[in-house]
């Protein structure tokens, strides 16, 4: 028998600042404080297009959470605004905008998923919107915003939200974190790695040609990934599949009240979006180089932008190698929609500190590791990509992308959903079984047919239990405040 | 349970003709079962005390094994977790440390609330407070199969399904699709439907006589084919748990029922005789045998696919693997619950047919590693039996699993399908697996907190078990209630 700790990993150097390295940084020295933990936060040789994203899912509180950080902190400080969902505009042009919200559609209901229910609603002609029965949609889409009641029953008690970040402002924030807790920040710039035998990270060489040696590594230098490229150059391409490759942004002035529902709208070359913080705004565009001009797509923003900014979709399939393991865009490069990238970063530190290995760093825990990054990267694809498969724009650069031919894995999903609104089910999903259902729906995806099971409930029911939850969900819309009364309110404060 | 759910939960969607022969007998040897047949009750609308009336039920917190990982050993797999359930890691990380470090740690089933009540041979239904540790396990049935499947029957029928007795002879088949058209019985009566579903056993009439889908063998890492069954008197306890002892070739089960207990040894035939088993099994039952040693062939494995066409395999027509861990009657009633949820069309949909066969394959592979592990984690050599499983190379799937946990005490997580963490983590300590490393996050509280915390733990568990009724006195009380 071994004593835990003789063969304890003591250093970690972490490799790029940004958000993503400051984050994975904090959460090592907060969450385990035994160890020494290294940023080398000059590493990477350009932001990454996290460092640019305003969007953040509800995730963000637990990594908050586990950091012990408060929303007085995180949120309020920071001028972050918390948000609801995303208001989808022009991926169908037959059918009106709709809202991915997070949170259950719907009543529970007698013989199966409510969707079903709503389905055969739908059919019969007496169904309201899908995204209307969702309460935190249904806010979002009123511009208010109140935290959820504590009653799975209610139609407000089942609805999660996120953050609208300020990138800077967040990351200044992380930063002091980091520092607070005692991570050892190094300033000076990284020349190269020098790899092992074995393919494994020997040291990293910084500019003044002194070295750094840890037990473990993390690639957090984006998408340059200056560890992992030194040990191989396995990538899996997904430019096939998420057809947008270039992105520019332009933090723009706060001009009305912050709303909980920030917009992505779909346009010939792509999409675009528009998301308020607290204190500013932040507007985007997404496109395919292809598709338009970055003249062309730079003037369809306002204010001083940033980029384009290149980037090309696709993962590694190794993330964690040896004593190596990059995290965010070193590992997987997925364009913004659905804002998962921070999402992904929180993950990744998380299932790390979960698995935290020990020096002899066996395969076991990377192969294990490897294995779930992989199917939740998958997944988020699949997801962003049916925006894409679902849509029915007619410009040239739409039709190619529901022509493609998917990943079995989307494949499949969508051909059970088509025939009989059923969704397989994943491990790992990122996005849960409401968002799956309210892009379907909201872009027009419907069962070919009715559902055995819920046939086996009156369908006068459904439609009774329907209208009550839509009624309830408008009255306790109108009866929540503002988005900025709530975070002018000092009495709202996150309870901890 | 297929035409009971079926009439139940489609009503008036289709209509179900269920072909029953009275002169093929029910398989069951008195079955014990895991707690997901209470959610098949209960959506059948079939109440707890009806159930365990008619079925002679007593109630189930989990599985004795004895002698598994070696000779002398016992420990329990509850339907229960271990620990308080509180934390951010899991509980077992912070018994390993205890014992890393060298202090006297007590087996973990000293931390767990099912496991407790089971060696009091008490039974109390759990708490519906989450705090509390009595909410901490969940509970099965051990039932006499041959009486559940009556009352199934009056169910079925009374909702509306035909029931004929009879023989099938042939099975017509289309000559272009290859799906069955209709069954010919043996008095010439023939039977036509949309879908068929062969709940045959062994027979596996359909789908493997009329189909012929192949039957893919596991046989190399589950060798037992065969059982000897053998009912008797209760002279002992009748135990809320049932009871899996290792023998020198194979195990024996221990199913203690209302009025009796039941016996079966399964075994190997390559390694045991039938007579040898029947001898062994007669001379190790604790009571009065009532019947005659009756022996069972079987080989574990499974249909390469469960549903071809527009015939559908259910139970042991779609495969089969030993009931060690009580998990026959849950394979069945997940495919049932997969079939519902697919229900098809008439045309059927490949999507649904691919959908079914991807969740059932899903589920037969779990058991089987878990299955496996029992046979591969141990130390005996006392027989060639023992010798040949135990040297037997494990899938790669089960190979990463044990590595995982012994390493670091990491459980592979997964939220669909059976067997989650506790149930590896009591087999792996159970059989002598316990891990080399633990999260790194549970090293961080004070070793003597972490020492006092859990011996208060164990006290508070084994104080509340002690305050429930006895086993035998919370059957009484609910036998009391069902007469008044």
């Amino acid at each position: 028998m071994t004593v835990p700790g003789e063969r304890a990993i003591e250093h970690v150097a972490v490799v790029g600042g940004g958000l993503t390295g400051w984050s994975a940084a904090a959460a090592l020295k907060r969450r385990l404080p035994e160890l020494t933990v290294t940023l080398l936060a000059e590493a990477a040789t350009a932001p990454g297009l996290i460092d640019h994203l305003p969007g953040a899912l509800p995730s963000i509180h637990d990594f908050h959470a586990d950091l012990g950080l408060g929303d007085g902190d995180a949120v309020h400080r920071t001028g972050a605004a918390y948000r609801l969902g995303t208001l989808m505009t022009g991926w169908a042009t037959d059918r009106p905008d709709y809202v991915h919200g997070y949170g259950a559609h719907g009543p529970a209901l007698p013989g199966g998923s409510f969707h079903l229910h709503w389905v055969r609603a739908q059919y019969d002609g007496a169904a309201p919107p899908f995204d209307q029965l969702a309460a935190g949609a249904a806010l979002a889409r009123a511009g208010r915003f109140a935290t959820p009641v504590a009653s799975s029953q209610d139609p407000f008690g089942r609805y999660g939200y996120g953050l609208t970040i300020d990138p800077p402002d967040y990351l200044a924030m992380l930063r002091a974190f980091a520092e607070h807790v005692g991570v050892s920040v190094d300033h000076r710039g990284v020349a190269g790695v020098a790899p092992t035998e074995r393919g494994w990270v020997d040291r990293i060489v910084l500019d003044d040609g002194d070295t750094v040696r840890a037990d473990l590594y993390l690639d957090c230098t984006g998408s340059a990934a200056r560890l992992c490229a030194a040990l191989d150059d396995e990538w899996e391409d997904w430019r096939r599949w998420l057809p947008c490759d270039r992105i520019i942004v332009a933090s723009v002035p706060l001009r009305d009240a912050p709303s909980p529902l920030d917009r992505a709208s779909a346009w010939a070359a792509g999409w675009r979006w528009s998301a308020t913080g607290a204190r500013s705004a932040s507007e985007g565009i997404v496109y395919h180089a292809d598709a338009t001009t970055d003249d062309n797509a730079r003037q369809m923003l306002s204010g001083a932008t940033t980029g384009p900014m290149a980037f090309a979709a696709g993962t590694r399939p190794q993330p964690w190698r040896g004593n190596c393991v990059a995290i965010g865009e070193a590992a997987t490069v997925i364009e913004p929609l659905g804002w998962s990238a921070l999402h992904l970063v929180h993950s990744a530190i998380d299932r790390l500190i979960t698995m935290f290995p020990d020096r002899e760093l066996s395969g076991v825990e990377a192969a294990d590791y490897n294995r779930q990054a992989h199917a939740e990267a998958e997944r988020v694809r699949d997801f962003v990509l049916l925006h894409y498969a679902a849509s029915s724009r007619p410009e040239p650069f739409w039709p190619q992308w529901r022509e493609a031919t998917l990943p079995a894995s989307l494949e499949h999903s969508l051909a059970l959903f088509r025939d009989r609104g059923r969704l397989p089910f994943y491990e790992h999903e990122t996005f849960d079984r409401d968002e799956w259902l309210a892009v379907l729906i909201g872009q027009g995806v419907l069962p070919r047919r009715i559902d055995p099971l819920v046939r086996s409930y009156p369908a006068a029911d459904a439609a009774r239990h329907i209208a009550a939850w839509h009624a309830a969900i408008a009255a306790g819309v109108a009866a929540r405040p503002p988005l900025a009364a709530f975070l002018g309110d000092p009495r709202q404060a996150r309870p901890q | 349970m297929t035409a009971a759910a079926l009439t139940a939960l489609l009503p008036h969607q289709c209509s179900v003709h269920l072909v029953e022969s009275e002169a093929i007998g029910i398989i069951g040897v008195g079955e014990a079962t895991l707690p997901h047949m209470r959610a098949f009750n209960q959506r059948l609308g079939i109440s707890e005390a009806e159930f365990v009336t008619a079925t002679r039920a007593t109630f189930k917190l989990g599985i004795e094994f004895r002698d598994w990982g070696r000779i002398g050993d016992s420990y329990i797999h509850p339907f229960g977790t271990y620990g308080s359930g509180q934390g951010a890691v899991d509980f077992h990380h912070y018994w390993a440390r205890l014992a890393l470090a060298g202090h006297a740690v007590p087996p973990i089933e000293a931390f767990s609330f099912a496991c407790a009540l089971a060696r009091q041979n008490r039974f109390a239904l759990p708490s519906s407070d989450r705090q509390a540790l009595s909410s901490t396990f969940d509970y099965a049935y051990q039932l006499d199969a041959q009486s559940f499947a009556p009352l199934l029957r009056r169910r079925a029928e009374a909702a509306g399904a035909q029931r004929t007795e009879g023989m099938v002879s042939a099975v017509e088949r289309d000559g272009e699709t290859g799906w069955i058209t209709r069954l010919r019985l043996s008095d010439g009566r023939t039977i036509e439907g949309d879908l068929f579903i062969d709940c045959s056993g062994f027979r596996a009439l359909l789908i493997g006589e009329a189909l012929e889908e192949p039957f893919e063998d596991w046989s190399r890492w589950l060798p037992c084919d065969r059982a000897v069954a053998l009912p008797c008197r209760t002279a002992t306890a009748v135990t809320p748990y049932t009871s899996a002892i290792a023998e020198g070739a194979g195990w024996r089960w221990r199913i203690p029922l209302q009025h009796r207990t039941g016996n079966g040894y399964v075994y190997s035939s390559a390694h045991l005789s039938d007579d040898a088993a029947a001898a062994r099994l007669g001379a190790a039952v604790e009571g009065e045998p009532l019947a005659e040693p009756r022996v069972l062939r079987f080989r574990a494995g499974r249909r390469r696919r469960s549903w071809v066409g527009n015939c559908l395999a259910m139970g042991l027509a779609s495969g089969f693997l030993e009931p060690l861990e009580s998990t026959s009657i849950y394979l069945v009633q997940a495919a049932i619950t997969a079939l519902i949820e697919l229900f098809p069309e008439r045309d059927i949909a490949a999507t649904d047919r691919d959908e079914f066969n991807r969740l059932v394959d899903l589920e037969y592979d779990r058991v089987r590693d878990f299955l496996i592990l029992h046979y591969h984690a141990t130390t005996r050599t006392d027989s060639t039996f023992w010798h040949d499983v135990r040297s037997t190379p494990v899938p790669d799937s089960l190979a990463e699993k044990i590595e995982l946990f012994r390493r670091r005490g990491r459980i592979v997580r997964y939220s669909e399908g059976i067997f989650r963490d506790a149930s590896w983590i009591a087999v792996f300590t159970g059989q002598g697996i316990v891990p080399q490393g633990i999260d790194r996050r549970a090293e961080r509280p004070a070793l003597d907190d972490v020492a006092r915390s859990m011996a208060d733990l164990r006290d508070a568990i084994a104080d509340q078990a002690a305050r429930a009724p006895g086993h035998v006195a919370f059957l009484d009380r609910q036998r009391l209630a069902v007469a008044a």
